[in-house]
């Protein structure tokens, strides 16, 4: 079918099968892989992306849902080529480890702030609920959007 | 996933009139049938009908008497709906422990109750609120009470050519609580469930309603408890008493999430403590 949609602030024209996952045409048509693959289920927010702004997990989603929506993935977070605030606070804490579930934390993350731009520490885990991540033990991603929402200075670093 | 063919109807006359076609099934906020279709597609080749766009399936209303839910209105909207926080507050708990924020942003309450679990978690709110379902055919539309929908785990009547279109009930000031225990807090499946709905007059329960989730093969009311508990106050002896009763209308069984003994013993637990949330804010 034909799938008019927002992405990343531009406008996408594309012919695709209105069964294909959300996941498969940014990955395998439109080239956008910065979003992750995990359980392909729902469960790991791996390849979260938002949906009028709102997170969803892209692998629950058909391309027929999002005709006239507006998406934005993980590479359409920065702006003039610099990262956003929230990307620089997972840089700065080391929030990274293997990466594989980072671009959906973030995703996540900047969704909670556009709505709550000073969420609570309870608030932050509940938001973050939905991204597993399977090296960090969390703590220094929340410690990230602590940082992001100018809730917290950046950790002394340990010389 | 391989690829399904999809149906994209323009408005709700299409979406009815393409339901009653053979291998159609129809597709809300997709978190159950597309992880369905993820674990075994090769047994599965269903048309999916995207109700998605169908905006008069969306809303809340409410009238003096009456609110109406749309079928597509999802897990996020029931949490954030200050008219439902208000007269259903069992079923915002409910809608706001399940799942994800990604889960919730799409999960609609129509795919819940069509889905057709006994651990749906919005299901045992609608039961204690008694709500009533419009079913909807190209022919003409039928109202079915939620506890009559519901033939077994994973069963429904919903007819071949039907969609559910609106879920009402009465407007009324109840107190009422949703509690639940699965796994761990978020992105697990309920493996008990209680749902009440209270009217407290001159410190007596007036009216009582009792559902029970993921313990029977569909949700169930458990009327002893609600018998026992009519024209009581809510002392501690009462609350414990009707803790013990309550654990006897429980009809689990063992499966992967929980074991049945486990599941009894829970209801009592889940029950003692909702009824003494109701106690202490009266």
């Amino acid at each position: 079918m034909k799938l008019n949609f927002k992405l990343n602030g531009k406008n996408v024209n594309i012919e695709a099968p209105g069964g294909e996952r959300l996941l498969d045409l940014l990955r395998e048509r439109l080239d956008l892989v910065g979003t992750k693959e995990g359980c392909g289920k729902g469960e790991c927010g791996a390849c979260t992306v938002l949906l009028d702004g709102e997170p969803v997990c892209s692998c629950l989603v058909l391309a027929a849902q999002v005709d006239g929506r507006q998406i934005t993935t993980i590479e359409g977070i920065e702006s003039d080529k610099q990262l956003s605030a929230v990307q620089r606070a997972f840089e700065q804490t080391g929030s990274v480890q293997c990466g594989f579930c980072t671009p959906g934390m973030v995703l996540s993350a900047v969704a909670l702030l556009n709505k709550n731009p000073r969420p609570s520490k309870d608030e932050i885990k509940r938001a973050l609920s939905g991204n597993l991540c399977r090296c960090t033990g969390y703590e220094k991603i929340f410690e990230a959007v602590e940082l992001a929402a100018g809730n917290k200075q950046k950790r002394p670093v340990n010389k | 996933m391989n690829q399904v063919e999809t149906i994209n109807p323009a408005n709700l006359k299409e979406a009815l009139t393409a339901k009653a076609r053979k291998d159609v099934v129809a597709i809300a906020g997709g978190t159950d049938i597309l992880v369905k279709l993820h674990d075994r597609f090769d047994k599965l080749s269903p048309k999916l009908l995207i109700l998605e766009n169908l905006a008069s399936l969306h809303k809340i209303t409410a009238s003096q008497k009456e609110i109406s839910i749309g079928p597509l209105v999802t897990f996020s909207d029931i949490e954030s709906s200050s008219i439902l926080r208000k007269h259903a507050s069992q079923l915002v708990a409910a809608a706001s422990l399940a799942g994800s924020v990604q889960i919730r942003n799409r999960a609609t309450i129509g795919g819940n109750i069509a889905n057709g679990s006994p651990a749906g978690d919005t299901i045992p709110p609608l039961y204690v609120l008694g709500a009533v379902l419009e079913l909807s055919s190209a022919k003409g539309k039928r109202f079915v009470p939620i506890e009559k929908f519901f033939t077994g785990p994973g069963m429904t009547v919903l007819r071949k050519n039907e969609l559910i279109t609106a879920i009402k009930f009465t407007r009324a000031d109840n107190r009422g609580f949703f509690l639940r225990l699965a796994t761990r807090q978020a992105l697990a499946i309920s493996k008990v469930s209680v749902a009440a709905s209270i009217i407290v007059e001159n410190g007596k329960i007036q009216a009582v309603k009792i559902a029970l989730g993921a313990v029977a093969p569909t949700v169930i009311r458990a009327v002893r408890t609600e018998d026992f508990l009519k024209g009581k106050e809510l002392s501690e002896d009462i609350i414990n008493k009707a803790a013990v009763l309550v654990k006897e209308e429980a009809r689990p069984i063992d499966d992967i999430r929980s074991i049945a003994v486990y599941r009894k013993e829970m209801v009592g637990v889940l029950m003692t403590r909702g009824l003494n949330s109701i106690a202490e804010n009266a």
